[in-house]
This record gives structure tokens, C-alpha cells and sequence, in this order.
């Protein structure tokens, strides 16, 4: 009995896989054929080397001393202490105003739940570029200077920056604290904004995973609504928020790089200045790409291991 | 009515399977070396305890599973590794699930005519007359324009069974059919099974009901740990069972 | 008397329940109340809406050729039409269901949006036609639509593929019509074409990665997670930067396209990853008996995939993909930040004009306004559309 070959059931796979694995191999070959030889008519082989060259451009706030003089890759890095700094503030802020807002869905006061709708497709439903736009250049930039300020507990808002503490006028200049600038803060509040709201989904959809009988239960046994909601059901619905939250903590990450719109020196904007200079685009790419990756799967790590203790703790 | 089957000739062989022997990919040995004749016309009944392998056999009849050694001929057509054979095995053999697999988008027309327009390529309004008659046949051609989920679970496994006679099989593989039905619901099934028994129907059903076995089988085969402990016709196997392992069975399910 | 006593008792059931509640309300409604009032204020007195006045047809199509134009609405005219003409004919098949407020909606907006815009008195006359084309074919074929024979109405669907390369066609010329180059298409105009080609062309894209993802060949499961995977992974801006740098030097010179196709093309490559992953959500969670049950009844591979397969897997993954393209409508937005002019672009080449200068508030508040408006009526739709089809089919399987 004689099967052909291209009807046999145990050889079309190991045929199809092979015709796939060729199509993409020769594609991969080309493109990385036509990259070789169009890099090196232009001179920009592939090379590290230019990463020790000064860097000859400032950064406007870096947490890592940085000056025009030190090389690209203390640029790059500063930029990325940046993002990094923008991303775990955010995350914290974006975390706490989500479960709010989340939780406030469920309240028993009407309005404050329809406000938390609201809040949620009104933001939802806007591009974050836009948001961040808004925040740096009708907001932050618009704020007024000198003792004109505004002037709350804690904190003043001034065109100079975000002064924290107790800071003092000085000539027309509020010194003497800790200050944050317009750029940072307008990044933070914009990321903060757009990711409670989508995390607020996600505990929305958390707390209403949570069987109904489970806030009988509490309540029968005489708890009120905020010990019901924070003793009983949220810590049941951390097993469908944790995977949820996850991908928006990674989100968030990657939203981060949309930082270049309010002129905060990130990961991103310190790439894109230094190709401008350089002219080394496959390396820059590679370095970000390759960082933003990480970020990613340290988030995901992290979470990972949260989300086992969460599980187990159901147990 | 059209009758999908044809005239009963217990000199024709439908099923030939002789020493099947499948290794699951985690090395687990679920057929060891099983034998089987089945004749046109005839109801075999396949019984034995969960994991026995009986499921898995039933499945390597229309290549649902493959198996590693030993060979099954189904009407004719030897099943190896060619698509268009195992395609062909696939036309003429009918097959019912326990979970009645329903496609859920489809109309329960829809589910009837879909596949001998697709296959066998006949005309839309032809194969919707056909299934009208097998619907009325199966007792619910009121609900033909309803949609599975509407629908009990008696009721679709009777819609399932009209699937599968619409592509005019001449052998109706049963995987336990009654298995997920409330047991209500249960008789009605197997009414109909048994009518199809009564025309002439080659059937294979693995099942657990005792007095179907009894009432329709020809013969009753007992399968254990991936063998075939034992063949008998329904009256001897239920009395008078030879084998120790079909006693065993016999004392657990009663 | 009855009905205001049941108003009252709802309202303090809803609003005043107990006195952390009541005092929770007052407050909110304090905060609300000055917002709204300020915003009001700002709107009607401080805001110079000249400035979106002034740019309307900046901010709507760019920089395309003023003589040119009439090519974009005779598009739209089209468009209008058969948009019109299929609503009807959806409705007739029986969804929307109601649809009255969205027509509603629709004809104010059309009647008093030109106006309010402060468009010249010819353009405002050509807003009202358009509409009115739009809303008299719902009419009609709401009206006459199901009278057509079944073998025309099969045919509709594929009038759309057909508008749409001739759309295109339109909009970059040839044939006999004046070529208007991609980089002096802008503003809405090129943000619809992107968003639009990254939709259509993701798709099936994503089907086919989904597919791989999902399938028993390991070198094919290999490959569509590598991809998946690794455009999640990268932040969208930087894609669009590699998009513009790279892609130049991985193509022979001259055949890489220019900066407003290489964008589109990332834009889909990008969403076909997220759409990927909505699709294999479905695919997951069909059950294995329904491809048993289709191979079994003789089906084969592709007619399985054609008729079992994908219709249910899509279905149940209808909703994120919507959710994927209002995300990909927003990303759009990105495009600004590489030098293309597309809505946003626009809007900030015209807030940098010393003439508009400081008139960031306005023109980001209508942009938001559009945007949510476009991503709002598509969630409505997409949600009204699942709960039609499930309503038609309840969930069968155990």
C-alpha cells in the first residue's frame, strides 16, 4: 500500500514546518543581507564603540550626575534612571487611584459611583498623548510664578517647578525645598490619570468576580461596608486583579516613553537625541528595545511571584 | 423516508481491526494489541471500567486518534497516513459525542445540512428537505430554526444523531451518548438508537447502560486496561460471563 | 405627586443613605458644580475658538491641494451613502435594534456642528447633503432593502472593499488624476487612512498569527510567539522610531516606501500582535469537541477553520478587537511625535504659529472631544452588537 508523500498525514506537518521555517529564514536573510550591505555603504557597521564618545548634550534633570563631557552610554543611562523613576512613582500613584476609583463603583453613594464611571470613560476614551500634552502645556506651563503661586499645605505650584516641604519667596523665587519640575510632574500626572483608570477597571472587574453571597455573608456577621470590602472581598478578588494588573503595570512601562511630549528627559528622548547625533540607528534601537524587554519581564516577574503568594494564600 | 442505510448484509465486513496496539506521547500504553470484527448491520456494544481504552478505540475507527501498531480496515478502506483516505473513512462514518458537540452559531438546520453541502457538495435546498424528514424522524422538527443552547440536552443529542445520519453514514459510531444527559432524558436517546438498531444500522456504542446492551446489542464487548477481555452475545455476557474480569465488572455496575 | 415622592425617596435612598454618604454628596456636588461652572465660564467668555475656526481645513485634511479637494468629498459622498444604505439594511436583519437616538444624534450634529464651526455658507450646505445622503439611505433601505433578491444583497458586503481602494485611489490620485503625494495628506484625513488601513490590514494578520500560535506544529507556534511577544513587548513610539530609521536600510534602495506608508504598516504589524492575542483568547476557549465534531462529519482543515472554527472563536473575541482598534484610533496619535502631520500634528503646527499662540486649551479640548467621540460611539456599537449576538445564540456547551 502506497501513500504519496504529499498526502501523508505524518509528513504534511514536517513539510508545512519545513516551507514556513524557509519562507521566514529567507526573508530573515535578506533583510539582514540588504541591512549589511546598505549599513556599510553608509559606514555605520554595526559598533559599540561610539558609546564612549562625549555626549555632548545636556540632560535637563537627571537623577545621575551628567554633564556634555561624559560619554553616550552615561547619557543613556541617566535617561534611563529616568524612566525608571517616572515608572515606579507612577505605578504606586496609578495603583492607589485605581483601587479608589474601582472600589468607589461599588459604593452605596450613587453619585460617587457614577462618577467613578465617568471618570473612567471619559479618560479611556482620549489618547494618552493628548492627556500628557494637556497636562504639560495647559496646565503645568500655565501656572503662575512669584507669590502669585499657589500656594497649598505641603507643596506650592509655581511656573519654576513643584515645590515640596516648606519653601521660602526669595526675590520673587521660591527656594529652599525639595523641588520637582513642571516636566516630571506633568509626565507623573498624566501616566497616574490615564493608568487609574484602566486599572480601576480591572479591580472593578475584580471586586465583581467575587460572588454576591460572599458581602452577605460579611454583612450578616454585622461587618460594615469598608471592613466587608477590605477584609473579605478584595483580598478574594486579588486573584483575578493580580494577572489583570500585570499587563498594566507593563503598559505603563511602555507608556512612559511618551515622556519626549512634555520634554522630560526619558529613556526614549535621550535615544532619539543621540541618533540624531550619531546617526547609529540599528544600535540605538537595539538598546532600547532590548531595555524596554527587561523592564517588561521584571514586571513580570515580580508579579508573577505575586500573584503565587495570591493564589496560595486562597489555600 | 429515506433510510440512510443500506439492506443488511452480515456477510460484509464493515470493520476489521486487528491488533491495535497506541502508545499516548507520555508513553502511557492505552491499546494493547485489540481485536475486532464488526458486520454490516450488526450493534456491537463496547463496555468496561473508565480508562479501560474503549473511548480511545472507538476513536482510532474514523482516525480521531492515531494508532502505532496493528491495522483497521473500515468498509473497505484500509486507514493509514493519506489525508484523502482518512477524509473518505470520515464521509461514510458517522460519529456522536457524549458532549453532543453542537456547533452553537448554527441554527439547528444550519448544523445538519452544513456538512453534506460542504462534502458532498448537494444542493442547499435538497439536503434541507433531507433534514426536515430526519428531524421529524428524531422527533423535533419544530425546533429546526432554534438555536442548540435553546434546546435541551436529550434534545440536542437527538439533533446530534440527526447530524450525523444527514451525510447518509453506513456505520454510526456512539461515544457514551447518554453520558452527559440528566437522567430523564436518557430513554429518549436511546429510543431513537435503537430505532436506528431495528433499520438495520451498523452501530458501535460504548456506553454503561446495561439494558440497552441487553434489549438492542448483538454481541457485548468488555474491554479492561487497553485488551479485550471479552466478546459475547448480550444474553450470555450478562448471565453467564466466562472471563473473571467481566464478573468483576458486572458485580461494580449493578 | 406620587412620582415626585418616589424621585425624592430615591434620590435620599441614593444620595443621602447615611451621613458619611450625605456629606460625601455634598461635597462631590460642590466640586462638580464649581468645575462645571469655571469650565463654562472659560468656554464662553476667556476661549478663542477663532482658532479652530481659522484651521478648520488644516485641522480636517492638511495640506492637500485646495483644488484638489473635491476628490475628499466625493469620497465622503460615497461613503455617506453606502454607509446610510447598510445601517438600513443591518436594521432590517435586526440590529441595531434601536437605533432612533443615534439618527437623532446624528442629523443635530450634521445640522448644527457646520454652523457652529463657522464654515463658509457653501460648505455648511454641503454638511446638511451629506447628512441628509446618510440618514435617506437608512430610510430607504431600511424601507426597501429586505424587497432586494438574495443574490444582490449577497453582493453588498463587497461594496465596501471596493469603496475603500477606490477611496484610496481617490485620495492619492492617478489613473488620470493629479497624484497627491502621502506627505501632503494630513490632518483627519490621515489619521482615517492610517487607522483605517492598520484595521483592515491587521486583521487577518492576526487571524493567521493567532492560528500559529494555537497550532500543534512547533515550529509555526515558535514563530507567532516570537512575534507576539516581542512587538508587546516594545513601547509603540519606539517601533514607529525603528520604522523610520531602519526599515530604509533593510529593503534595497528605492523600494522602501515613504515615512506616511512606513508608519501604516508599523501601525499594523503592531496591532496585529494585540489582535493576535484577542483571537487566540477565543480560539482558547472553544471547546476541543468542535473540531472533533467538524473532522468528523468529513469537514476538512480549512473548511473547519472557515465555518466552525474562526466564526465562534471571533465572535467571542469580537470585543477586545473592537477594544484593540479604539486603542490603535488613539495610537495614531504617535505618528505626531515622528513628524508626520496627521490630527495632532496638525493641531500643534498650528498652536506654534505666533498668530494662535496660547491657544493650547482650545484646540486640545475639541481634539479630545473628537476622539472620545469616535472611541466612544465604537464601544457602544461593538457592545450593542455582542449583546444581539448573544441574545441569538445562547451559550450551549457544558
Amino acid at each position: 500500500m502506497h501513500t504519496p508523500w504529499w498526502r501523508n498525514r505524518r509528513l504534511l506537518p514536517l513539510l508545512v514546518q519545513a516551507t514556513v521555517g524557509l519562507v521566514v529564514l529567507v526573508t530573515i536573510a535578506y533583510l539582514l543581507g540588504n541591512l549589511v550591505r546598505n549599513l556599510s555603504a553608509a559606514g555605520l557597521l554595526l559598533s559599540w564603540r561610539w558609546l564612549n564618545l562625549p555626549a555632548g548634550f545636556d540632560i535637563s534633570e537627571s537623577l545621575l550626575p551628567f554633564n556634555a563631557e561624559l560619554p553616550y552610554w552615561r547619557a543613556l543611562l541617566a535617561g534611563l534612571v529616568n524612566t525608571v523613576r517616572v515608572v515606579l512613582i507612577a505605578l504606586v500613584g496609578a495603583t492607589l487611584l485605581g483601587t479608589a476609583v474601582g472600589t468607589a463603583a461599588f459604593s452605596s453613594n450613587g453619585l460617587l459611583r457614577r462618577l467613578s464611571r465617568t471618570y473612567v470613560e471619559l479618560i479611556r476614551n482620549v489618547p494618552l498623548l493628548l492627556q500628557l500634552l494637556f497636562w504639560y502645556f495647559v496646565v503645568f506651563l500655565s501656572l503662575p510664578d512669584g507669590s502669585a503661586a499657589i500656594q497649598l499645605p505641603w507643596v506650592v505650584l509655581a511656573k519654576s517647578g513643584l515645590h515640596l516641604g516648606s519653601p521660602q519667596l526669595v526675590n520673587g523665587v521660591w527656594q529652599g525645598s525639595l523641588r520637582i519640575t513642571l516636566e516630571f510632574a506633568a509626565l507623573l500626572t498624566g501616566l497616574i490619570i490615564h493608568s487609574g483608570a484602566f486599572i480601576a477597571e480591572v479591580v472593578r472587574g475584580g471586586v465583581a468576580a467575587v460572588p454576591p453571597g460572599q458581602w452577605e455573608a460579611a454583612r450578616s456577621l454585622g461587618l460594615h461596608a469598608g471592613q466587608t470590602l477590605s477584609r473579605i472581598v478584595l483580598p478574594q478578588a486579588l486573584r483575578v486583579i493580580v494577572p489583570a494588573l500585570n499587563s498594566q503595570y507593563i503598559s505603563l512601562a511602555k507608556n512612559s516613553s511618551l515622556a519626549v511630549a512634555c520634554g522630560y528627559s526619558d529613556l526614549y528622548s535621550v535615544a532619539e537625541t543621540t541618533l540624531n547625533q550619531t546617526g547609529r540607528s540599528v544600535e540605538v534601537v537595539l538598546i532600547l528595545l532590548g531595555t524596554y524587554l527587561a523592564m517588561d519581564l521584571v514586571i513580570s516577574g515580580l508579579m508573577n511571584r505575586l500573584n503565587r503568594l495570591v493564589q496560595i494564600q486562597e489555600r | 423516508m429515506t433510510s440512510p442505510t443500506t439492506a443488511a448484509d452480515p456477510g460484509v465486513v464493515m470493520i476489521e481491526a486487528r491488533t491495535v496496539e497506541k502508545w499516548y506521547p507520555n508513553g502511557f500504553h492505552a491499546l494493547r494489541g485489540v481485536d475486532l470484527t464488526v458486520h454490516q448491520g450488526e450493534v456491537v456494544v463496547i463496555m468496561g471500567p473508565s480508562g479501560s481504552g474503549k473511548s480511545t478505540f472507538l476513536r482510532t475507527f474514523n482516525a480521531l486518534e492515531d494508532f502505532q501498531k496493528g491495522s483497521i480496515v473500515v468498509d473497505g478502506i484500509e486507514l493509514s497516513d493519506d489525508v484523502r483516505r482518512i477524509d473518505a473513512i470520515r464521509r461514510e462514518v458517522g460519529m456522536v459525542f457524549q458532549q453532543f458537540n453542537l456547533f452553537p452559531h448554527l441554527s439547528v438546520l444550519d448544523n445538519l445540512t452544513l456538512a453534506p453541502t460542504l462534502v458532498r457538495h448537494r444542493s442547499k435546498a435538497e439536503v434541507q428537505r433531507q433534514a426536515l424528514e430526519l428531524l421529524a424522524r428524531v422527533g423535533i422538527h419544530e425546533q429546526a430554526h432554534k438555536f442548540p443552547g435553546q434546546l435541551s440536552g436529550g434534545q440536542q443529542q437527538r439533533v446530534a444523531i440527526a447530524r450525523s445520519l444527514c451525510m447518509e453514514p453506513r456505520l454510526l459510531l456512539f461515544d457514551e451518548p447518554t453520558s452527559a444527559l440528566d437522567p430523564e432524558m436518557v430513554q429518549e436517546v436511546l429510543m431513537v438508537m435503537q430505532e436506528l438498531a431495528r433499520e438495520g444500522m451498523t452501530m458501535v456504542v460504548v456506553t454503561h447502560e446495561v439494558r440497552f446492551a441487553r434489549q438492542v446489542a448483538d454481541r457485548v464487548v468488555l474491554m479492561a486496561e487497553g485488551e479485550v477481555v471479552e466478546i459475547a452475545p448480550p444474553e450470555r455476557f450478562f448471565t453467564a460471563p466466562q472471563h473473571p474480569r467481566s464478573r468483576q465488572f458486572l458485580s461494580q455496575i449493578s | 405627586m406620587n412620582r415626585a415622592r418616589a424621585l425624592t425617596n430615591r434620590l435620599r435612598r441614593e444620595l443621602f443613605a447615611t451621613p458619611l454618604d450625605g456629606l460625601i454628596t455634598v461635597v462631590l456636588l460642590i466640586g462638580l458644580v464649581s468645575g462645571l461652572k469655571a469650565l463654562l465660564h472659560w468656554s464662553l467668555t476667556q476661549a478663542d475658538w477663532a482658532v479652530i475656526q481659522a484651521n478648520s481645513t488644516l485641522l480636517a485634511v492638511g495640506r492637500y491641494p485646495l483644488n484638489q479637494q473635491w476628490r475628499l468629498w466625493l469620497l465622503t459622498a460615497l461613503l455617506s451613502g453606502a454607509a446610510g444604505i447598510s445601517w438600513g439594511l443591518l436594521r432590517g436583519a435586526g440590529w441595531p435594534r434601536s437605533d432612533r437616538l443615534a439618527a437623532a444624534v446624528l442629523l443635530v450634529l450634521g445640522l448644527v456642528l457646520p454652523a457652529g464651526l463657522g464654515l463658509a455658507a457653501p460648505l455648511q450646505q454641503r454638511w446638511w447633503w451629506l447628512t441628509a445622503l446618510l440618514l435617506v439611505g437608512r430610510w430607504a433601505a431600511g424601507r426597501w432593502g429586505c424587497e432586494l433578491p438574495p443574490r444582490w444583497r449577497r453582493l453588498l458586503p463587497l461594496t465596501w472593499p471596493v469603496l475603500y481602494l477606490s477611496g484610496l485611489g481617490l485620495i492619492g490620485g492617478g489613473l488620470g488624476l493629479m497624484t497627491v503625494r502621502p506627505s501632503q495628506w494630513g490632518g483627519l484625513l490621515l489619521t482615517l487612512t492610517e487607522a483605517s488601513f492598520a484595521i483592515v490590514v491587521c486583521c487577518p494578520l492576526g487571524i493567521a498569527l493567532a492560528l500559529g500560535r494555537c497550532s500543534e506544529l512547533p515550529l509555526l507556534r515558535w514563530c507567532s510567539t516570537l512575534y507576539i511577544e516581542f512587538i508587546r513587548g516594545a513601547p509603540l513610539i519606539t517601533l514607529l522610531f525603528l520604522g523610520q530609521n531602519i526599515l530604509g536600510f533593510l529593503l534595497p534602495g528605492g523600494l522602501a516606501p515613504d515615512r506616511v506608508w512606513r508608519a501604516a504598516w508599523i501601525l499594523t504589524f503592531f496591532a496585529a500582535a494585540y489582535v493576535a492575542e484577542a483571537v487566540r483568547a477565543g480560539l482558547a476557549a472553544l471547546p476541543r469537541g468542535q473540531w472533533e465534531a467538524a473532522r468528523s462529519l468529513g469537514l476538512n482543515m480549512v473548511q473547519t477553520l472557515q465555518h466552525v472554527v474562526l466564526p465562534q472563536a471571533l465572535r467571542a473575541a469580537l470585543p477586545a478587537i473592537v477594544g484593540q482598534f479604539i486603542t490603535l484610533l488613539q495610537d495614531t496619535t504617535l505618528l505626531s511625535l515622528i513628524g508626520l502631520l496627521d490630527l495632532l500634528g496638525v493641531a500643534r503646527a498650528v498652536m506654534a504659529n505666533p498668530e494662535f499662540l496660547g491657544r493650547n486649551a482650545e484646540v486640545y479640548l475639541v481634539l479630545a472631544i473628537l476622539f472620545w467621540c469616535c472611541c466612544a460611539a465604537l464601544g457602544v456599537g461593538s457592545r450593542s452588537l455582542e449583546r444581539h449576538l448573544n441574545r441569538q445564540v445562547l451559550r450551549s456547551q457544558p
